[in-house]
């Protein structure tokens, strides 16, 4: 598009002239240029240059010979001629100062006018006066003075205005006036002009056809300037339409100039039409249009000697769309948001322009090589120029001071043309333009249009011999060729890459593109196929011949350099060496696919396993290997298989000394079938052994290093895998085929270390529980042991639901992990190496160890709540110093009890009743009082059992009492005999206590029980339970009874009843006695009385006994009115044993009996 | 006429391509069938919003080459049928019986149980078929 005139390929713009008054061309230009539509403006400075809008004398063309004169369909400066030469309206501004004062200055407007007036005639350009005035002196100019200047000028009276520069308002109203003035002067000019050259058109009055074409497209030219669109595209189609006609008709220049003028019109009316057609929006008519233009010449060759110019013509056409189909997508990209169908695309047109272009270059290179195509002496050509009408040329006769255009003869233009095209470069604009397409169909996410003009374009650098670039696009190529198995397409990018390296000097790459192409699953396409390229048509026979060609460079060197040049220039040897690494995605797959497969998933160290290595290719011909090296990650499994065959040509160089060597009696590929290899191998670390790499050499500089794949896992092999082929599985038996990995698990050597743990029973919360743990090496030495420990609740810790994991975080502490005691260990707790303990983990280090040796240590677990747990340890070590560890794991299962169960029991002293109040209101039931009475003394009996399965031995029970509470027995508890506590046996302990302080809770402190198991080296264990708060009251009364602790038969004692009154108040008291059969008795039987405060009321009776034995004595029941509650000595309290007669009792005994102890 | 025509897998690998020309452009066609590709990706990524097109399996005309039209067909179970066509003024019901009829033929082939699904279709009898198919039709209303 560029290539076209500026006027052309811009719509027309109305062009006025100004003369005179040169100071304000500036600002008249400028206010027309912004108008809108704008108005280009022709400025003269004075009425001295006027002639150059005069009509001139066709000097040009009477250079021409007579008969050329009328020649040619249109003028090749018509249209510039009108845009910036022939104005629509020329103003002459006049100063006021030249109408009003001198007549000499009137005369000379008058003139000024009349020349004017001449110049314009011819062309019926409109003319306008504009008077230029001050604005102080704006009234001075007279009305009589105006009037003449308008009879003068022939004028109507608006087309003679006035102008006032020098005010801003004034100025921009006369600016506006004088833009709408020239605007409307503009549209009748070129109505006029247009309605004039229509006349001809419609009473058909020109001379040829060619007059005809002109003359539409002036009418169309100037319907433009008047921005009449469609007025201006109906006429460049009836144009465009006679074109047509002419083709066939026309007999005026020779036949190929001819052609080439209709061509270079109809290229000019087309691109009107479309540029017209796309800038109204009518995208699809302007692409039916196209097509239509492209259907009516695309036929129209020309004589086939001069074929070129119709390529070179069908590709402008194409690019000059496809620049304008891009221009309208740009400004109408925000409506478009579907995708535009194809047609729609720039793209589609690139391509095509770039696929004509290559055409044209074809056909250039074909002229070009004829023998007689450019002659040698040619200077002709050069004088030759673009006539004075459009696609027509001429030579430039020199004659002297003017030249004279000749017309040319067909073989003077072929000449001349084909010397142009030779200059020019087709390569460079075929690669810009297929670059063109080829963004713009990636960045319609078109990738395979995309890919093939990139394949065009690799092509067109192919054969410029860029072969570098070439190489680089094609190898973008191969992957979406590759991953979508278009082998055929494929084909052909491989066998230019194979060519690029070949040209490159690159064997590595060489040796691959042709392996790939070799081993290609080509499907047979009959016929021989041209196209192909360098890689030649696909048949079995070409990727023989290449499976040859490869093999024989690769081997050539061994067969010691005979100078067969079948890889042109390619040499693989000892300075270049090739070595091809295969990995999972790499296309080479197909040439080589290794499985290799552990026969058994877990295996012993040192134990042989059976490993199978099985090697596929796709080869056409089969494929004899020199060696095959397999190596695993463990370097010293590494062995090479060797081809009994070629073991001579196949020096085993830079191979480890004590590496294995197998030796097979021959090693050959055969296309598609597996070559499979077992052998037993050793591993000798423990660990994962997996097998890497499996590398095969074929002569002494190539080898190919084949990453190895598990069977199982094992990917299709790609292209191969749209093939219906049989597949083979990689080993015979189908199990390993299928879940066969090359990985297999090395086990550690089985440990020689024995681990106990010893446990003597279930532990008992509190104490330190030991638990020996015993390492004794039988067959291995230890070398850095360590012991790990961990304690887990049984309930296993990873089963646990949120919930149970609160609590047992809490839990954790239930049991603990408190350390580790050894014989050595003691030692070492101070050095460098401190233990590591948690609350249920431990790690211990075990020093060296002999074989034979033991090494024992105790582990110190407590519990502090009854929990069974789970205990592990686990023992890591080398047998040899830096080897492998080995691993001993035990574990025990641990059940921490309670020792001993605590229980306790309140009582009152025997026959002292205080009146607590809080019990009348609560039901008596509960035999131990809720609250004791202030300053009284109760007696605490604290009992603890045995409920373990070992003999106790009891050290002490002691209460530890709060501050407010006095309580007897306070020695330290100590047992002299520490006496034991057998399974189930109950140790009962009685303390008294005394609350010295009236406050409503009192924390009755702890039992502390020492207790140590029943053997001599057990520590001694502290358990602690606290006892339970208690109420402590002041009683308001007391009944005491008082009798003697026995009686005699027929003996008279007395009984008192005393009832003491602690308040200050007086107390009512009712009392009553029921009689007692056994006894006679005398007192007070049934009373009401009142008891002093703070003082005591005594019921005195005398008894006396009329039997013996165990008696129950009268039983007094006392009633206190003020708190309504009744007081009956229970049956134990009013008993009394009567003896027959007087008892003999022994002292001694009695001094004993005090410290109060028993066991029950 | 017909010069080729194509059955492209789900991975848009071909399972089935033959030519119908004398010339040698059997490469150019495998060019064309792929490049027409990317229209069938368009076309199926962004349906016509209008109703009854959605469940068509007619693509109908994928783009214009110069010499060529190209049609495409998409089954059900996206296995997609390319036609290649040097006849320029063909009706779109012509190349609906024409895929019809090859759909069917496709149909039978696929359902050999010695075929494996997403591989390419080899039989000779499917080939005899679809070479049968294609001469019987003429889109040219012409002749």
């Amino acid at each position: 598009m560029e290539d076209y005139p500026e006027e052309l390929r811009t719509p027309p713009v109305t062009l006025v002239s100004i003369v005179g008054h040169p100071d304000l061309h500036a600002t008249i230009s400028t206010h027309l240029h912004s108008e809108q539509p704008p108005i280009n403006t022709l400025a003269l400075p004075d009425f001295s240059k006027i002639s150059v809008i005069a009509k001139t004398p066709k000097e040009k063309e009477n250079q021409l010979p007579s008969s050329y004169t009328s020649s040619g369909i249109l003028k090749r400066d018509w249209l510039s001629k009108h845009r910036t030469r022939v104005p629509a309206v020329v103003a002459a501004l006049f100063d006021a100062d030249q109408l009003s004062g001198d007549p000499a200055l009137w005369q000379q407007v008058c003139t000024d006018i009349e020349n004017l007036k001449a110049v314009i005639k011819g062309r019926n350009i409109k003319l306008v006066v504009v008077v230029v005035v001050r604005f102080n002196s704006r009234d001075f100019i007279t009305e009589d003075r105006m009037v003449a200047l308008r009879k003068r000028a022939e004028l109507d009276a608006k087309y003679v205005v006035t102008f006032i520069p020098d005010d801003a308002s004034e100025l921009n109203q006369s600016l506006n006036r004088l833009g709408s003035i020239f605007a409307e002067l503009a549209v009748t000019f070129y109505r006029d002009e247009g309605r004039r050259v229509k006349m001809r058109l419609e009473k058909k009055t020109y001379a040829s056809i060619e007059f005809n074409i002109r003359y539409c497209f002036k009418v169309a030219i100037y319907a433009e300037f008047r921005r009449d669109w469609v007025e201006a595209l109906r006429m460049y189609e009836d144009g465009y339409h006679a074109l047509r006609e002419m083709i066939g008709t026309s007999t005026r220049l020779p036949p190929i100039q001819r052609l080439v003028e209709i061509k270079a019109v109809a290229e000019q009316l087309h691109f009107k039409i479309s540029t017209l057609l796309l800038h109204g929006g009518k995208v699809v008519d302007a692409i039916k249009w196209f097509r239509q233009h492209n259907s009516c010449y695309k036929k129209v060759t020309g004589p086939p000697q001069v074929n070129f110019l119709h390529w070179e013509w069908l590709s402008r056409q194409f690019l000059v769309f496809a620049e304008l189909l891009e221009s309208s997508n740009a400004t109408m990209q925000t409506t478009s948001s579907p995708p535009l169908a194809w047609e729609f695309r720039p793209a589609y047109y690139y391509q095509l322009a770039a696929q004509y272009l290559k055409e044209k270059k074809t056909c250039v290179e074909v002229a070009l090589s004829m023998p007689d195509s450019i002659p040698e002496t040619d200077d002709s050509s050069d004088s030759i120029v673009p006539s004075l009408y459009i696609g027509q040329y001429v030579r430039l006769l020199d004659l002297g001071d003017t030249s004279v255009m000749q017309l040319i003869t067909d073989e003077d233009y072929t000449q001349y043309t084909l010397t142009e095209f030779q200059k020019s470069r087709d390569s460079t604009e075929i690669i810009g333009l297929l670059k063109k397409s080829y963004e713009a169909y990636t960045s319609s996410k078109s990738q395979r249009s995309a890919s093939f003009c990139r394949l065009l374009m690799a092509k067109e650098y192919f054969t410029s011999n860029d072969h570098t670039t070439a190489k680089l696009h094609l190898d973008k190529l191969t992957t979406l060729y590759r991953q979508e198995g278009w082998v055929a397409l494929l084909w052909e990018v491989l066998g230019y890459l194979r060519e690029c390296s070949r040209n490159l000097n690159s064997a590595q790459d060489f040796i691959a593109y042709s392996l790939e192409m070799a081993a290609l699953p080509l499907s047979p396409l009959a016929g021989i196929q041209k196209d192909y390229g360098p890689g030649g048509s696909p048949s079995l026979q070409q990727v023989e011949r290449i499976h040859q060609e490869v093999f024989s460079i690769v081997l050539e060197d061994s067969d010691s350099n005979s100078g067969s040049d079948s890889g042109g220039g390619v040499k693989v040897n000892g300075e270049y060496p090739v070595h091809l690494e295969i990995d999972l995605v790499s296309p080479l797959r197909v040439v080589l696919l290794t499985s290799v497969a552990f026969h058994e998933q877990i295996v012993k160290p040192y134990a042989p396993t059976l490993i199978t290595v099985s090697i596929l290719s796709q080869l056409p011909c089969p494929v004899e290997i020199d060696q095959l090296e397999v190596q695993f990650n463990q370097s010293e499994c590494n062995f090479i298989i060797v081809n009994a065959r070629r073991r001579e040509k196949s020096a085993i160089t830079n191979v480890h000394p004590d590496r294995r060597v197998e030796t097979v009696p021959v090693l050959q590929l055969f296309t598609n079938k597996w070559l499979r290899l077992t052998y037993d191998i050793k591993s000798v670390n423990s660990g994962k052994l997996e097998c890497t790499y499996v590398i095969a050499r074929i002569g002494s500089h190539f080898s190919i290093c084949c990453g190895a794949e598990s069977p199982a896992n094992m990917t299709d092999l790609p292209l191969w895998k749209f093939e219906d082929r049989f597949e083979a599985s990689p080993t015979k038996d189908p199990a390993i085929a299928f879940s066969g990995m090359k990985v297999t698990q090395v086990e550690e050597p089985d440990p020689q270390v024995d681990l106990k743990l010893d446990s003597v029973g279930p532990a008992l919360v509190g104490e330190n529980f030991m638990l020996p743990v015993t390492l004794t090496s039988k067959g291995h030495s230890v070398f850095s042991g360590e012991l790990k420990i961990n304690l887990v609740d049984t309930r296993g810790v990873g089963l646990l639901s949120p919930r149970e994991a609160e609590v047992s975080s809490t839990d954790n502490l239930h049991v603990e992990l408190l350390g580790v005691s050894g014989p050595e260990l003691e030692l070492e707790s101070d050095s460098d190496s401190p233990r590591k303990f948690q609350n249920s983990f431990g790690l211990v280090s075990v020093p060296f160890l002999n074989v034979g040796d033991s090494w024992s240590c105790n582990l110190e677990i407590r519990w502090h709540r009854p929990k069974p747990i789970m205990l592990y340890v686990s023992l890591g070590y080398s047998p040899v110093s830096g080897s492998p560890k080995v691993h001993v794991h035990k574990s025990l299962q641990i059940e921490g009890k309670t020792p001993v169960v605590i229980s306790h029991r309140l009582m009152l002293p025997f026959r002292r009743d205080p009146l607590l109040l809080s019990r009348i209101k609560r039901t008596p039931d509960s035999g131990q009082p809720a609250s004791l009475p202030v300053n009284e003394t109760s007696i605490l009996v604290v009992s603890t059992t045995n409920c373990t399965e070992v003999p106790l031995r009891l050290i002490s029970m002691s209460v530890e009492p709060d501050d407010n509470l006095k309580s007897g027995n306070q020695d330290s508890g100590q047992h002299p005999g520490q006496p034991t506590l057998l399974p189930g046996e109950e140790f009962k302990k009685v303390f008294t206590v005394k609350p010295e302080a009236n406050i409503t809770k009192l924390n009755m402190g702890s039992v502390c029980l020492r207790w140590r198991r029943d053997f001599d080296s057990s520590k001694e264990v502290l358990t602690k339970q606290n006892l339970p708060d208690l109420n402590v009251e002041f009683p308001p009364l007391i009944v005491s009874l008082e009798c003697p602790p026995h009686g005699i038969l027929g003996q008279p004692f007395t009984y008192y009843a005393r009832v003491h009154n602690q308040t200050k108040l007086l107390q009512e008291i009712r009392f009553s006695l029921s009689d007692s059969q056994s006894f006679v008795l005398s007192g007070p039987h049934n009373d009401t009385t009142f008891v002093l405060p703070l003082s005591e009321h005594i019921l005195s009776y005398k008894l006396v006994p009329l039997s013996s034995g165990s008696l129950q004595l009268p039983r007094v029941t006392i009633t206190s009115v003020r708190y309504t509650a009744g007081f009956q000595p229970t049956v134990a309290a009013s008993t009394i044993f009567v003896f027959p007669s007087k008892p003999q009792f022994q002292l001694e005994l009695e001094s004993g009996k005090n410290s109060g102890s028993g066991s029950g | 006429m017909i010069v080729c025509i194509a059955v492209v897998g789900h991975q848009n690998n071909p399972l089935y391509i033959q030519s119908f020309t004398e010339a040698d452009d059997a490469l150019k066609l495998h060019h064309i069938v792929h490049c027409s590709l990317d229209v069938v990706d368009e076309r199926v990524n962004n349906p016509k919003k209008s109703g009854p097109m959605i469940n068509e399996t007619f693509l109908g005309l994928l783009y214009p080459t110069e010499n060529y039209k190209v049609y495409g067909y998409l089954t059900n179970t996206k296995v997609k049928f390319i036609l290649v066509t040097t006849d320029l003024d063909v009706r779109d019901a012509d190349v609906r019986n024409f895929f019809r009829r090859f759909h069917s033929a496709y149909l039978d082939a696929v359902s050999n149980p010695f075929h494996v699904p997403g591989k390419k279709i080899t039989s000779k009898t499917f080939a005899e078929r679809v070479s049968t198919i294609v001469k019987s039709v003429s889109f040219n209303t012409a002749g």
